[in-house]
């Protein structure tokens, strides 16, 4: 790890104000930050503790949780509003890592994690757009099994790995910033870039400017709604694919679906166009089957990774089903 | 909002580019004081400079729960945690698990299960195991394996660590907090 | 002396004597040692695969913060490599010309103050290769064969006639991935040097092996060499070896004159102490119609470093498996640059099983007979090779205990007929015959005038519970209660012992701390053989036994007294016996050596839809002949079981094909089975002492795992009717 200075406050101001100057990075629960400094793939100059913030808690209003940008998982996941009405988020959050990871990682922090892709992971490997941009992109003739189909090509194949995320597209959920030039509130489907020409540019994220709460809108009591995780193990691993899903369903009939989709994306997956194909559609496997191949259209895939277009859809049928079929 | 800056930076210039922290801390039980690298992890301070080496190193990287300990009584990694993070924090080790020289009821269970082999993610192990209990969390089989999950063990104790922090957890009551 | 008859078949399950240093944070591991004013030192690897450094650019490094010194092959002193040992030539001596043999390789130490500062001046070194083209694929025409690379290649009979005369046969390729030991313990070495003299805190299986090595390759006597690991964070084979990273920091420490510790990282874990070698094998069974197997062919082909060894006769152990009068059993090894294979538990073995016993499965289903009755039919009640009787085999036992206990008599017959729900469920077994294995062994026991003894050999427990079993075993030998016998070991300077390794160790050391304990009972009574004040006066061992802390007049238990009386009278604050054990030699005996064998059963459940596959139970029946501890012998079965489901659906060490780095050098990127994926486990020994050894044992550190892989692939198969030939079975085989 590359020496830093290490800065430490409580006050918000004084938090953006040590971070504007190139080379500051902020410092949360560490899960990724420190991670990657021990692998030399981050590099700063000055580390800017947040952690006494006062940005931790959750609020709830008629409509929507407000969620401080430093509060754990495990405290999200422990909410009774998040019990009750945000399942699929509460699935999410204790399907991902393991409790101890769960009490470190803050919300903010779980948005902006970085991929696992081994090749980003260790700057002993030259090529990588996402790290040295303009140097290629070692993964995509590897043995790439953890890595992203859609949104991606041939300059990177990295995946973004976060299920909070993935269910937090789903539904709509605002990120507020702030940085010594002062706030704005950004959609969190807009938060994050394809990877594109650019898979070195994660976020719309400025330098300096930082996460303070997630929005999160409540689902109507009517939708029913839950977080399917496919991997190898039965725990504590990222996903080789997941679904969030939530869908209000009257008379047989699908009116709203809200899906999100991980360990595919180069960045958390809306799948706007299988919620399409649903909206207003019979409540029906074919239905879910017709979304499903919408949803994996314009996949890009390695031989590594081809599997997972198929797992995708089947993935999405199954939660669409075990959702539809959820008893209120 | 009104700023009180308490903004700490370094004491001493340690070489151009790096800091020296002081972080007052108590570890289990116990003020203690690490002068130290910013650099330093909590594991790394426990261990190099606290003369705590009961916490183990298995990966450094977050990935196999070794380096399990308390953090103001949740359990969290101390290998991705900075020392410097822990200013005023009560941070428990293994080494704090007894009282007045008696083991506590997790290490005897482990003990008599044979819920370990080589040892060395015992400490994680039973740090892990109880959190658990204080999370509420050992109440079935399945949510015991579920969530001990972060805890590897390569030599698969895995039945015999479940049963141990299952019989604790029908037993224990208060007495198996830490 | 009487008391070893005493052994029962299955030893009390006494808890652990190293419990509650280890559930203390009490047990000292390598890396938790530290030496006053020691270095810290940081490994810098190769980042090609071959070729040659040209150059390296220390000048970032050597100036930043704490530096000590800069160590690459340009200013480390000539090291001898070190001796041939029993598991093959020693590792080459690090560091000693410019080429690259494998992605990964030590290409420069930095030693430096701190950790923190070793760490990231590692980070500063600048190497410049000339990169050579890797030889990675084994087909490569330029990769080096090594054909019967251990002069175990097998024939029997006539293969061509067999196949021919077969009712039916099969033929198969089956493929294992490479698997890295990876146990939880990083690999710690302190160096420390004093007057010539070294002393090594290591994390290694095999103390005076590393010793030895050490003497070599420093140009030392022996006993200025001292090598310590109390407690080892498992090793699963990756101890086996003084590996280079050993030598370095010995190097090192020598040529700084202060102590030097060097931690590898979970990353050098995969690249520098060893790995389970991926291999291809063909198998061929040919079998009459009704189930006798008349052909059994199998070869393999696996994967080896450029200039080190490895243990792996995949196919071997085949020819001895099962009653079959026409065998062929054949092993290569390419050579390819990659870093150094090792033994991982149940080294070649837990490959070459994989194979033959999902061979069975799918003969089994071509005859259209159970798959347990077919092992049965070809049944090897005398080894098969040599003709003779086992020293001990209770194979039939675990088969019919086993399916007992797993309830194999209510599994449907046709794949793809269970299921709950959209989970397809389906039952597989697979036998073992583990090979025997001994080492020359020896040991010291002691008893103090205080009447506690202490026992010590230069032996190890990885997890094992060699604590455990030999202070047991002592105090049964010696009539003392366990808590008044100490057993010390992981020392050099103690008496000579043979690696934790190949299953053999408490056969060896058993027998070692045997001899000792009668040589020490037998030397107590030569103190009082002609002493008239005694009443065992006249006795001789064959007349005593030895039964809480007294020795006694095996007819008339009356007249006896206490070890602390004798030695008292005598005026002797202790006395010590020397012990040792060499295997015996089978055809001297007229038995053939019977390592452990096994059956296991596993169920498992697979989603219809998404491939998922989780082990639902497992039982598995051990004959390992006598048990000494009922629990570490069952924790060691379930450790092997859970090894082999790992092996068997989620480990897979993956190097890129193009470089010959390994992608997922982490323990987050390299899957082992954790908590939620574990069942269940049944455990059951059953067998007799075997007789091969006096103390009956045969060893159970590895039969747990070698099975499990094919008993969870052919479950796979019952479940869903695919059959996956391929390990890792992951879902994407099943969609």
């Amino acid at each position: 790890m590359r020496a830093f200075e290490y800065v430490r406050t409580s006050e918000v101001d004084d938090a953006l104000a040590a971070s504007e100057r190139a080379g500051a990075a902020y410092l949360a629960g560490g899960t990724t930050q420190v991670d990657l400094m021990k692998d030399g793939v981050l590099t700063p100059e000055r580390l800017v503790d947040i952690t006494r913030l006062p940005l931790r808690g959750v609020l709830g209003t008629g409509s929507a949780l407000h969620v401080g940008a430093l509060t754990t998982m495990e405290e999200l996941a422990a909410d009774p509003l998040v019990t009750h009405r945000l399942p699929v988020v509460r699935e999410a959050l204790l399907l991902g890592a393991s409790v101890q990871l769960r009490n470190m990682a803050t919300i903010g922090g779980n948005l902006l994690q970085r991929t696992r892709c081994r090749y980003f992971r260790d700057p002993a490997v030259a090529a990588c757009n996402k790290r040295a941009p303009g140097s290629g992109c070692a993964a995509v003739t590897g043995p790439a099994r953890m890595h992203a189909v859609l949104g991606v090509s041939e300059r990177c194949i990295a995946l973004h790995a976060s299920d909070l995320a993935v269910a937090l597209v789903a539904l709509d959920a605002l990120v507020h910033l702030e940085s010594a030039r002062g706030t704005r509130t950004v959609p969190l489907t807009e938060f994050y870039l394809e990877a594109g020409t650019t898979p070195d540019l994660e976020t719309v994220l400025a330098h300096g400017e930082l996460i303070t709460s997630v929005e999160i809108p409540l689902l109507a009591k009517t939708t029913r709604s839950g977080y399917l995780k496919v991997r190898d193990r039965v725990s504590y691993e990222f996903a080789l694919v997941s679904v969030a899903a939530a869908l209000e369903i009257a008379d047989g009939v699908v009116r709203t679906a809200r899906i999100g989709l991980g360990g595919v994306g180069s960045k958390p997956w809306r799948a706007r166009a299988a919620e399409e194909v649903l909206r207003g559609a019979p409540a029906t496997v074919a239905s879910y089957r017709e979304a499903a191949d919408a949803a994996v259209t314009g996949a890009w895939t390695v031989p590594g990774t081809a599997f997972k277009v198929e797992l995708a859809k089947r993935a999405l049928v199954r939660q669409l089903r075990t959702v539809s079929e959820m008893s209120r | 909002m009104t700023s009180t800056p308490e903004l700490r930076t370094a004491s001493r210039t340690l070489a151009p580019d790096a800091t020296e922290i002081t972080t007052a801390l108590v570890v289990n039980g116990e003020p203690r004081v690490v002068v130290a690298d910013s650099r330093v992890t909590l594991l790394d301070a426990l261990r190099d400079r606290l003369d705590l080496t009961g916490t183990k190193k298995g990966c450094d990287q977050g990935a196999c729960g070794a380096c399990t300990v308390l953090s103001d009584g949740h359990r969290v990694l101390s290998c991705l945690t900075l020392v410097a993070q822990c200013e005023g924090r009560e941070v428990t080790t293994v080494e704090g698990l007894s009282r007045d020289g008696r083991p506590h009821p997790m290490q005897e269970a482990f003990v008599r299960h044979d819920a370990f082999q080589c040892g060395y993610c015992t400490p994680g192990q039973l740090m892990s195991a109880v959190a658990l209990l204080a999370e509420g969390r050992a109440k079935t089989d399945a949510d015991v394996r579920e969530f001990m999950s972060g805890n590897l063990c390569r030599c698969a104790a895995h039945p015999h660590i479940v049963a141990a922090i299952r019989e604790v957890a029908d037993t224990g009551g208060t007495d198996a907090r830490v | 002396m009487t008391t070893f008859k005493a052994l029962p078949f299955i030893g009390a399950g006494l808890n652990r004597v190293d419990g509650p240093r280890k559930v203390s944070g009490r047990a000292p591991y390598s890396s938790d040692f530290s030496a006053l004013g020691q270095a810290h030192a940081a490994l810098v690897r190769s980042t090609v695969a071959a070729g040659r450094i040209t150059a390296i650019d220390t000048a970032a490094a050597e100036s930043a913060p704490g530096m000590v010194r800069v160590f690459s092959h340009l200013n480390v002193p000539p090291l001898v490599r070190g001796p041939m040992t029993p598991l093959g030539a020693s590792p080459p001596a690090p560091m000693q010309d410019d080429r690259v043999l494998h992605h990964g390789q030590h290409v420069a130490l930095v030693v430096a103050e701190t950790r923190e500062q070793a760490e990231a001046a590692a980070a500063l070194v600048r190497v410049e290769y000339a990169a050579a083209d890797p030889v990675l694929d084994p087909d490569d025409p330029r990769a080096v064969t090594v054909d019967n690379p251990w002069g175990l290649d097998s024939e029997r009979g006539d293969l061509t006639a067999g196949l021919a005369a077969a009712h039916v046969t099969i033929e198969a390729e089956y493929a294992t991935s490479d698997n890295t030991n990876n146990p939880l313990g990083l690999f710690a070495t302190l160096a420390e040097w004093e007057d010539d003299g070294l002393t090594v805190h290591d994390a290694t299986q095999w103390p005076s092996m590393v010793q030895e090595t050490l003497a070599v390759v420093f140009g030392l006597p022996e006993e200025s060499v001292r090598v310590l690991s109390p407690f080892v964070g498992g090793g699963f084979g990756a101890g086996l070896r003084a590996w280079p990273h050993v030598i370095l920091a010995a190097m090192a420490a020598r040529e700084l004159g202060r102590p030097v510790k060097l931690v590898l990282t979970r990353p050098q874990m995969f690249t520098a102490v060893g790995h389970r070698p991926k291999g291809v094998q063909r198998v061929r069974l040919g079998a009459s119609a009704d189930g006798r197997l008349l052909a059994l062919e199998h070869r393999s082909r696996s994967l080896l470093a450029v200039e080190d060894d490895d243990y792996e006769p995949f196919a071997a152990g085949s020819a001895v498996a099962y009653a079959c009068p026409n065998v062929r059993t054949q092993d290569q090894q390419v050579r390819v640059n990659i870093p150094a294979p090792v033994s991982m538990r149940a080294p070649a073995e837990a490959q070459g099983n994989f194979a033959l016993e999902s061979a069975m499965d799918e003969l089994a289903l071509a005859l259209r007979m159970d798959p347990l009755d077919l092992r049965l039919r070809n049944y090897a009640g005398t080894h098969p090779g040599l003709g003779l009787p086992w020293s001990g085999k209770a194979l039939r036992e675990c088969y019919t205990v086993g399916a007992e206990r797993f309830g194999w008599s209510r599994r449907p017959a046709e794949p793809r007929t269970s299921r709950d729900g959209h989970w397809l469920v389906g039952q597989g077994m697979a036998g073992v015959s583990y090979p025997w294995y001994q080492a020359p062994c020896s040991a010291r026991a002691t008893m103090a005038a205080d009447g506690r003894a202490t026992v010590s050999s230069a032996a190890i427990d990885i997890g094992t519970g060699t604590y455990t079993v030999m202070t047991q075993l002592s105090a049964e030998l010696l009539g003392l209660p366990p808590e008044r016998v100490r057993f010390d070991l992981g020392d050099s300077d103690l008496p000579k012992a043979p690696q934790a390794g190949g299953s053999g160790l408490t056969g060896a050391l058993g027998s070692a701390v045997h001899d000792a304990c009668a040589r020490l009972l037998g030397a107590v009574l030569d103190l009082v053989r002609d002493d008239p004040r005694s009443p065992l006066c006249g006795s001789d061992p064959a007349d005593v036994v030895a039964t809480g802390g007294r020795i006694q007049r095996d007819d008339d238990p009356e007249r006896g007294e206490t070890y602390t009386a004798i030695l008292g009278r005598h005026g002797l604050p202790d006395l010590s016996a020397e012990g040792s054990s060499t295997p015996a030699d089978p055809h001297d005996l007229g038995m053939a050596p019977a390592g452990a064998f096994g059956a296991h059963f596993a169920e498992v459940r697979v989603d219809e839809d998404l491939g998922l596959i989780r082990v639902a139970r497992v039982v598995s029946v051990i004959d390992g002949g006598r048990i000494l501890n009922e629990k570490t012998a069952t924790s060691q079965i379930i450790g092997g079981v859970i090894g082999g489901i790992g092996m068997a659906l989620f480990e897979e060490t993956v190097t890129d094909p193009d470089t010959g780095r390994i992608a997922n050098a982490t323990l987050g990127d390299y899957l082992v089975p954790v908590h939620a994926d574990i069942p269940d486990i049944d455990v059951t020994f059953v067998g007799e002492p075997d007789r091969m050894n006096p103390i009956g044992t045969k060893g159970v550190g590895e039969v747990g795992l070698v099975g499990v892989a094919a008993a969870v692939a052919n479950a796979v198969h019952h479940a869903t009717g695919v059959r996956v030939r391929s390990l890792p079975i992951t879902l994407d085989a099943l969609l």
